[in-house]
């Protein structure tokens, strides 16, 4: 998984209202769309040098980028496809989130209905938070109109390289994977079971998908028996005793960077 | 200055030397007493407000979520509501000098007379020593003590993290329903909370 493989240059934008330092725009996947065949859409968001925008658990502050669809009858959107996201740290404070260019793709689903030979315009309110040091709120209102065809859609020439690097950052299933998580004398421990073929890890970050289960600026003590992995981390202050534990994890060594989804309920107690 | 880890792999390492001995006030147990000068130079103390509640809310002028809630007028209600009722209500700005939020007394007077900000006092704790020891993270973040000295409430504002007015009218105001559940002698049904707004700037 090319994980390391997205660094594209940031360009200074065009001011909207309230944003100053990110350029945000609406783009496709496809040249064309066809009745009901699912096809990708994204918001490209590039920030200046210095400034970011956040992930879905924005972490100790911040706002996630939301995105609210105004799309033709029949049309469904399904949720972002959030890329791993980095670490922002400012003294005790942690964020998740993107520096310099990130693609949220979604996946529309026209309906069987609509007829070749029109076009459709695919309408988002983007709302997001930028920040450097300070932060400001960004909104915009963006469209995108896509022509009905009834042939396969061709690749996008401008942007599907884009969703192709934005698609290789996107955490993968962890097929093969068995993961346990309990919390355990005030640590909230991850133990992990890769599959045979996995290479040996050697370091390991997990990011919780939503606010208020780990303590996101704390260390997570990463150790190995053989090839069963444990992760242990601090809950959030004041957090709920944990149920599940639901994310990202992030793990190096000799097969290079990888991001799997994690999704586990916590063992009972005996 | 904020650290920028841009990702793996060799953020990996950094991510995994982000360290925190990080104490956080515990709700339910003793709020960790402080003494910190306001903007009139007198010098303020928890431990003084025994027998009283007290309000801690983080706040930083310059931050888009704090200014939803004092360009709505949605703050200063709440800190003339509840002093009325003789709760303690202490603004605290953990800002360093030359940061984002950070202003000499006499500005913040300026300020806090223009915004018709009504706490009790506005606290300057420029080291972050309070900010650090209740875990302070964004602006707003807010913290009930009870007149045991007791932490009953650490969390955000209310229930829908955003910058925008006019979700206040349709959110769930955390502060409000604890200080009026723990004025009329019951438990607090939410006694914490995920915080939202930006980084305190320590």
């Amino acid at each position: 998984m090319a994980v390391a493989a997205w660094a594209v240059a940031a360009s200074a934008g065009a001011a909207p209202s309230v944003s100053r330092h990110v350029q945000v725009e609406l783009v496709p996947e496809v040249e064309s769309i066809r009745p009901g065949q699912p096809f990708n859409v994204g918001l490209l968001l590039r920030m200046d040098p210095e400034w970011h925008t956040y992930w879905k658990n924005p972490g100790d502050s911040g706002l996630p980028t939301r995105l609210t669809w105004t799309l033709p009858e029949g049309f469904q959107a399904g949720p972002i496809a959030w890329p791993l996201p980095g670490t922002f740290t400012q003294g005790p404070v942690t964020s998740y989130g993107y520096a310099k260019e990130v693609l949220l793709a979604v996946a529309i689903t026209p309906p069987p209905s609509i007829a070749a030979g029109t076009s459709v315009t695919l309408a988002a309110r983007a709302d997001w938070l930028e920040c450097r040091d300070v932060c400001l709120p960004g909104r915009r209102d963006l469209s995108l109109v896509l022509p009905v065809k009834s042939e396969t859609p061709r690749p996008s020439a401008q942007w599907a390289p884009t969703f192709a690097a934005a698609r290789a950052r996107v955490p993968q299933p962890a097929t093969g994977w068995t993961f346990e998580a309990q919390e355990n004398a005030g640590r909230i421990v991850l133990d992990m079971h890769p599959p045979r073929t996995q290479p040996a890890i050697r370091r390991a970050y997990f990011f919780a998908e939503r606010g208020g289960v780990i303590d996101h600026a704390a260390t997570q003590a990463f150790s190995h028996v053989v090839a069963s992995y444990r992760l242990e981390m601090m809950p959030a202050p004041n957090a709920a005793r944990l149920r599940a534990l639901e994310g990202v994890l992030l793990t190096d060594g000799a097969g290079g960077p990888k991001a799997v989804r994690v999704d586990v309920k916590t063992k009972e107690k005996p | 200055m904020i650290r920028v880890h841009p990702l793996v792999p060799a953020a990996l390492a950094a991510v995994l030397s982000v360290s925190s001995a990080q104490a956080a006030a515990v709700v339910g147990q003793p709020a960790p007493d402080f003494s910190a000068p306001d903007t009139t130079g007198a010098t303020r103390s928890l431990s003084a407000y025994k027998g009283k509640f007290v309000v801690l809310e983080w706040v930083n002028f310059e931050c888009p979520f704090v200014g939803k809630h004092y360009g709505s007028g949605h703050m200063q209600k709440l800190q003339k509501d509840y002093t009325g009722k003789g709760v303690v209500w202490l603004s605290v700005n953990s800002s360093t000098a030359g940061s984002q939020g950070y202003y000499a007394s006499d500005k913040v007077n300026a300020l806090m007379k223009q915004k018709g900000a009504a706490p009790t006092a506005y606290l300057l704790d420029t080291a972050g020593t309070i900010g650090r020891a209740y875990g302070a993270k964004t602006t707003p973040h807010m913290f009930i003590v009870d007149p045991k000295g007791t932490l009953i409430y650490a969390g955000g504002i209310d229930d829908t993290p955003s910058t925008d007015q006019a979700d206040i009218a349709t959110a769930k105001n955390f502060v409000s329903t604890a200080l009026d559940e723990a004025l009329a002698g019951k438990p607090v049904t939410t006694a914490s909370s995920q915080a939202y707004g930006c980084s305190v700037k320590y």
